[in-house]
Parts: structure tokens; sequence; C-alpha cells
């Protein structure tokens, strides 16, 4: 037997183990890797984290709710695609300008994020409606929106994003530039929905046991819909900020970012099962990704190992995962 | 308050095609009341629950429940009335502690600029009254269900339901995956809801556990009331006997108490 005590050390360590892993390695590349040490570099770390991280927002949502999305990443390039050819002034760019000029920034937000829910809406659909397996579902989805994008674009790119759009992948604070700032924001507002409010309470109840939360009387339907629907819309808003760090879009934009994403998920803590998993861990997760990428980096290592490490690390999250669970069985 | 009884079935009879499942059952549940509900497999036990839980509609008869006569369109409807069928597993969210439990769809909450945000000390303090009421002790409401044991999931059900104003609650077979000790502490907890005014009905295969419990014991045989009698006037034997047919309970049925 343990004391309540001992298990109480034990679940919180359990619950946090991705941030006990993001030190540790931050720790051993300040130590082992030559200049990792500096704040120009971990800035960097943030800023890479931020279009991973901002998608695997809405990814872990739907996988909390029991259901899966792959299709957040043609979502975010569709976004980017569309952001590029409306606003951007060369290549297939068309230009549009309004009058005053800066009302193209929150226009161009809105259609992002219109195009993300319209997707995610489309996937609720047929997950929801007509009952197909939300794997297949969004993995179409994954092909076909990527598909449109190629063939919106005739596979050319767009560039120069209008300047009054662009201001927020140049604006500054603390070194690190708005976009990443508005990724911790997106982290901070949502982990405060999934921990606060009856909305997040109720994601949850579904993924554990859909069963159990509609005899409750909670609208499952409807609550999986809304997660459909913000998953899209997230992922248009980092096909937004995409399309806003690259000043424009290409077709193969944000090729690979979905396993990123779903690593950042998986490693964050968010169990594949559904009903468990907090955002922060999610961006710890995303945060440690971006760490061993610039360690790589710095060490002069051929990018291809890192995926091969990724890889790796999803690995060995789902064999915590389950390795987890048996330690608390221990404890329980 | 209804002074008659709380659940009353007056001649339910149940098809399925050319079976017919149920041939005309009446009895009645009093407020208060623990009713062992026996029979053999395929007598019609699990028909009958379902029709009083909302989940079948009766092929005819009539069923008056707190004092107006009833039809229930689904479970959700029944549910609305006040009665439900408690299935171990399919009530509990193993996910999430205890107070995220007994608050399932019904969180408190305040609004902060239009934002809900949930009141979690508030609910943990309704929980803990609850639970302290009923006399059931849980280490840490806190806990994940999922590391509690039958007992106390079991013991978290039945007190969400007589919190959320439940009157009437179906338990099929409650303590199949239960040990000893833990079937003595849901029997205990069985009691303390009947006490609170709450109409129980249970459905078992085990004759002690019936005994033990049941204030009134209810027989059905090839979908009919082979026996109804008062716990105290009849015996195992004998109810053995109602269950394989060779005996009629059906005269005690004068003497049958109308609840406390």
């Amino acid at each position: 037997m343990t004391s309540p005590r001992q298990r109480a050390i034990a679940e919180f360590v359990l619950d946090h183990l991705v941030w006990f892993m993001l030190a540790f390695v931050l720790i051993v590349f300040s130590i082992f890797v030559p200049n990792f040490f500096q704040v120009g570099i971990f800035a960097n770390i943030v800023e890479q984290s931020t279009f991973v991280g901002v998608m695997a927002i809405g990814l872990a949502i739907v996988i909390i709710a029991g259901h899966m999305d792959l299709s957040v990443e043609s979502t975010a390039a569709l976004a980017a695609m569309i952001t590029g050819i409306l606003f951007c002034s060369r290549g297939i760019g068309i230009g549009l300008t309004l009058t005053p000029e800066w009302l193209v920034l929150p226009l161009s937000l809105i259609i992002a994020l219109a195009i993300g829910a319209a997707i995610g809406l489309l996937n609720g659909f047929f997950v929801i409606r007509l009952k197909m397996t939300a794997f297949i579902v969004t993995l179409a989805s994954f092909i076909w929106v990527r598909g449109l994008v190629v063939a919106i674009s005739g596979g050319r790119s767009a560039q120069d994003l209008a300047p009054s759009i662009r201001v927020i992948g140049i604006y500054q604070i603390l070194n690190v530039p708005l976009i990443a700032w508005i990724a911790i924001a997106c982290f901070a507002v949502f982990s405060f929905i999934m921990t606060r409010t009856p909305f997040g309470r109720h994601v949850t109840l579904v993924g554990g046991n859909s069963v159990a939360a509609f005899r409750a009387g909670i609208k499952v339907d409807r609550l999986l819909f809304i997660s459909f629907i913000l998953a899209g819309a997230i992922a248009g808003l980092a096909g937004w900020l995409l399309a806003i760090r690259t000043s424009g879009a290409t077709a193969n934009l944000g090729v690979g970012m979905l396993f990123h994403a779903f690593a950042a998920v998986v490693i964050g803590g968010v169990s594949l099962k559904g009903g468990v998993g907090r955002l922060p861990g999610v961006y710890a997760g995303v945060l440690l990704l971006s760490s061993i990428n610039t360690a790589i980096n710095l060490m002069g290592l051929p990018a291809h190992y890192t995926q091969v490490i990724q890889g790796m690390l999803v690995l060995a999250a789902v064999l915590l995962d389950t390795l987890k669970l048996q330690i608390r069985q221990r404890f329980a | 308050m209804n002074t008659g009884p709380l659940l009353q079935l007056d001649d339910i009879r149940m098809n399925f095609g050319a079976i017919e499942a149920l041939r005309g059952i009446s009895f009645s549940v009093g407020r208060g009341e623990v009713v062992a509900l026996l029979g053999d497999n395929g007598a019609g036990k699990s028909t009958l629950v379902k029709i009083i839980s909302g989940g079948l509609k009766p092929s005819s008869g009539a069923m008056t429940f707190d004092g107006r006569e009833q039809t229930f369109a689904s479970p959700a409807a029944a549910k609305a009335q006040g009665i439900e069928t408690v299935y171990q597993d399919l009530s509990l969210c193993t996910n999430v502690d205890v107070v995220g439990n007994f608050f399932m769809g019904r969180e408190i909450v305040k609004k902060y600029f239009g934002i809900p945000v949930m009141q979690e000390k508030a609910m943990e303090e309704v929980v803990a009254k609850a639970m302290a009421n009923a006399g059931t002790r849980i280490p840490s409401l806190r806990t994940n269900v999922e590391y509690l044991s039958g007992g106390q999931r079991q013991a978290i059900e039945l007190n969400r339901f007589a919190h959320w104003g439940g009157k009437l609650v179906l338990l099929d077979e409650p303590f199949a995956a239960l040990g000893v000790e833990q079937t003595r502490r849901g029997l205990a907890m069985i009691k303390q809801i009947a006490a609170q005014g709450i109409g129980v009905i249970i459905i078992t295969h085990i004759m002690a556990q019936a005994f033990q419990v049941a204030d009134r014991i209810v027989v059905i045989r090839q979908g009919l009331v082979a026996g109804d009698v008062a716990a105290k006037k009849t015996s195992p034997d004998e109810v053995v006997r109602m269950i394989t047919g060779e005996s009629y309970g059906g005269a005690a049925q004068e003497t049958r108490p109308n609840g406390p």
C-alpha cells in the first residue's frame, strides 16, 4: 500500500509528465548543444511552435471528445491559399484591397475561420449524421481538401501578402512575434474553456462515455458538431497565421504538419481513447518537438533525422500512455 | 403529494409479433417501497423493466405513475418524470471526478460577460452534503471515478438519482459484479434510498439478496404475475416454487402492505 501523499505526487508527475520531459530536454540541450542556450533560440522555438501548436488545439479537442480529425493540415492549407489568392499582389494573388486599408486584416481572418468552420461542419455531418467513422471521413477530407488547394492554385503560388495583414507577423513583443503570442493566447483561452466551462466538461464527459453523457441529458450530437467546427475553424486560423508568416501561400504549404500536431497531442498526454488530456500539456508537447528540431539543426545533423526522432517520440508517448495506466493501477 | 401507490401497472401486455412476452401484468410499487422482481430467464422481467423505464411501449394496458396515467415515449421522457434504470457502467464517465459525474449536464455556473464558468467549489459542497446525508464515504470527491470500487460507483449513481428528484429507480442485477462486503453495503444503500421515499424495483437472481432488501417480492412467470407477496410472509422455498410454477402466491396479495 502507498500513502495518499505518495499517490498524489505520483499522479501529479504522471499528469504533467510532458512538462518534466520538456524541462529535461531543454536542460540537456542547453548543456550539451553548443549555442543552444540563448534568448534568440528560445524565442525561435516558441515561434516555430505557432502553426503546429494552433492546429494541435483543435485536433486535441476532437480527440478528447472521442473522435479524430486528420483534416486539420489540409484545412489550414486551404485557408492559407484562399487568404493568399485574395490578398496577395503577386503570383496568383488578385490583390483585393479595401478602404480603409486595415479592414483586410479582420476580413481575411473571418474568411479563414469561415473556410475552416465549413470543412469542420462537413466532417461533422458525415461523422455525426451519417454515422461514418471519423478516421475515414477526415482522412478523405485530408486528401480532397489538399487536392482542392492544388486545383485552385493550379500548383502555383501567391506572394506578397497585403502589408496591413503582414504586420502581425513582423511586430514583436519580447523578441517573440505577434503570431506566436496569438498561439499562446489560443492555448490560454481554450485551456480555460476546456477546464472551466460546461462545454469543456461536456466534451470530456462525452469522450469518456458518450452513452452516460447522453443519458444524463447532454446533447451529444450538438456538442460533437461544435467540436468538429471548432477544430476546423482553429485550423483555419493556423492557415491564416501560416500565410502571414510566409507572406503568401504555396500549394504544398504545411505538408507534414498533421503528423507534428498529432505527435504533439499524443506526447502532450491526450489519450487516443478520448476523454483524457490537457491543452497546456499539448503546448508543452509542441514546444518539446520544436526544441528537438532546433537542437538537431544546431548540431548540424541532416534534417531527415528529425522525422525519425519524431516518429520514435510518438511511439514512446503511446507506450508511456500504456505504462501510466499500469502505474496508476498499482497506486489505486 | 399524491397518496396512492407511486407506480401502478394495470394489465400490461406486450406482443412481439405472435409471441406474447407479457400476458397481463398488474402490480404496484409504493413510495419508499423496495420491490424485488424475480423470475426465471425469459419470464419477461427485462421486457417489463423496459416498459416501465420508457424503452418499450406496451401493446396494451395502463401505467399510472405518481397519480397520473403515463405512456413514456423514450427513456428520456421517463427520466424527466423521475423514473430511471441504473445500469452499471452506463451512467458514469469514469474519466471524470465524482463531482463532475454528480453534476453531469447540470453544472452550477456563474456567467462572466456572458460566458458560463463552472463553480467547482459550490458543486463540491453540494456533493459532499448529499454523500454525507446518505452516509456514503468516498475518500476524495476529486478522484476520478475509474479509481473507485464498484460499490462506490453504485453509491454515486444512487445518490445522484436521489439528489436530482428521482422517484422510482430500477436496478437490474445491481450486484452482479460486486464482492460480499460491497454487496452488503449496496443493500444498505438501497434501504437508505428507499427511506427517502423513493420507490425501488430490484431485479435479481439471488434469493438471499431479495429477502435481505425487499419489502415485497413479485414473481413473474411466463408473462404473468405468479406471485406478489410481502417478503416477511413468505420463504425462499415458496418463492422458488412460484418461479418454477409449482405454487401461486397470489393469495398473499390481500395482505401486502401499502408502503410506509
